[in-house]
């Protein structure tokens, strides 16, 4: 003969049995489901943090490795830059030397070409003059080789050549 | 015919217990005690071979569902109180697997009025304390004099229908569906022994009825019109069962299947909404309890 409880049976027994049945339940529940996933989403949480702080740490150091380097192509460039604007002021002192130079030597060749000019030209004049007194002495001594004192001829041979000079 | 609904079966009496006297051992405990297994299994296989990263489907549903938790109780009761989730965890899993055992054929624990009994006054208990520890025991109990002292005893009995109310809404709904189960049970019952004898009463009647459903069953397949091929199916199945019963092979053929349908509703949906609704309360009635 099977025993049936009523439908809404008070049962003290079953009452405590089913608070114990909690607890215990909720004991294994805990421990055996409930703390294992907790403690795995933390260590994924700290895994997480962790890679975010490391990633953030290299990415501090690349951003310090790209300041050193742009502060040594700085560096570069202006060393770059001064020597480029030295060599340019160098090459303009020294052309502006060279132009000196140039000029001073050219004019120096003028001027000596024009007192060697000048020179020439007294030789020359000084040349003709002998030339031409010889030549008037020889035409005058042989017109008034007899009329003229020695005296007088060189007086007149040199009135003569100084308007003649003066013509030349 | 007889339905008749009980609650859960005795499987044995002590007599003489120091304290209880009699005691009867239940089917609850021992379905409580299946349902306990079944839920540390369940713990034991979802808690095992857990890994940081490169995590299986398994463990992705368990965190899944552990978070979904978290998300459940915090967004009730703030963050203050996650010592209480594995608590209302363990109530909420419990509850649906108790309430779900029954689709197999095992007595539901919660069709026990002492199971959800017992869940409520633990949960009492929390409320009680967190009360307590808000305001102080002095104004706690001078709380039970407001407004008036001869209110008091209406106080009191407030005070102790929280759990009784709690417990009562569980059970009363896992009651219902156990009861309308059972009623459509009889009623398939009454009218299968009603169809089948008539049916059944004559091998030419059923051998009739089966011809009848087949002709338009062969027809509908051939002509591609579903309704005929269904109607005359029905048909056709329900005098070739008649024929069984000529046969001498008696069956109460339509509880097959059929009280599935009802049972959708009442076990699947009523009893996952019970515990959610019994974890909600737990939640709301401690949060509400410990004040702000």
């Amino acid at each position: 003969m099977e025993l049936y409880q009523s439908l809404v049976a008070v049962n003290p027994v079953t009452l405590i049995a089913s608070i114990c049945n909690l607890f215990i339940q909720l004991f294994l529940f805990k421990k055996l489901f409930w703390d294992k996933i907790l403690n795995i989403l933390d260590q994924r949480r700290q895994a997480a943090d962790q890679e975010i702080s490391d990633a953030k740490a290299a990415h501090a150091e690349a951003d310090a490795i790209k300041a050193t380097y742009e502060e040594n192509m700085r560096q570069a460039k202006e060393k770059a830059d001064s020597i480029l604007m030295n060599a340019q002021k160098t090459a303009t002192l020294r052309s502006e030397e060279i132009i000196g130079q140039a000029q001073a030597a050219a004019a120096q060749i003028k001027s000596k070409a024009s007192a060697d000019i000048a020179l020439e030209k007294k030789k020359a004049i000084n040349d003709a003059k002998n030339e031409i007194s010889g030549l008037a002495m020889a035409i005058a001594g042989k017109v008034v080789a007899r009329e003229l004192t020695t005296a007088d001829q060189a007086g007149m041979i040199d009135r003569f050549i100084d308007e003649l000079g003066d013509n030349v | 015919m007889e339905i008749s609904i009980t609650g859960a079966k005795v499987l044995a009496t002590i007599e003489n217990v120091p304290l209880f006297g009699t005691v009867q051992i239940t089917q609850t405990l021992t379905a409580s005690w299946l349902v306990m297994l079944i839920i540390t299994g369940l713990c034991i296989w979802l808690g095992s071979g857990l890994r940081v990263t490169n995590i299986s489907r398994k463990q992705a549903v368990a965190e899944m569902a552990v978070t979904s938790l978290l998300k459940f109780v915090r967004g009730n009761m703030g963050t203050g109180f996650d010592h209480y989730i594995p608590l209302i965890g363990t109530i909420f899993i419990t509850s649906v697997v108790s309430n779900l055992i029954s689709l197999v054929g095992v007595w539901s624990p919660t069709a026990d009025l002492m199971t959800e009994l017992a869940w409520a006054l633990v949960v009492f208990v929390l409320i009680t304390y967190h009360k307590i520890k808000s305001s102080g025991i002095l104004s706690y109990l001078k709380g039970f004099l407001d407004p008036i002292f001869v209110l008091a005893p209406i106080n009191v009995m407030s005070e102790c229908f929280t759990p009784i109310s709690m417990a009562c809404r569980h059970f009363g709904n896992i009651l219902s569906g156990t009861v309308i189960g059972t009623l459509i049970y009889g009623a398939l019952t009454a009218a299968n022994s009603a169809l089948f004898g008539l049916l059944g009463s004559s091998m030419y009647v059923a051998i009739a009825v089966t011809v009848l459903g087949v002709i338009p069953a062969v027809l509908g397949y051939t002509r591609k019109q579903k309704k005929l091929l269904i109607v005359g199916a029905i048909v056709a199945i329900l005098g070739v069962l008649a024929i069984f019963t000529n046969l001498g092979a008696t069956y109460p053929w339509l509880t097959v299947g059929i009280p599935a349908i009802p049972s959708l509703y009442f076990d699947w949906f009523g009893g996952c909404i019970q515990a959610f609704i019994f974890c909600a309360l737990t939640t709301l009635f401690i949060k509400q309890a410990a004040g702000d």
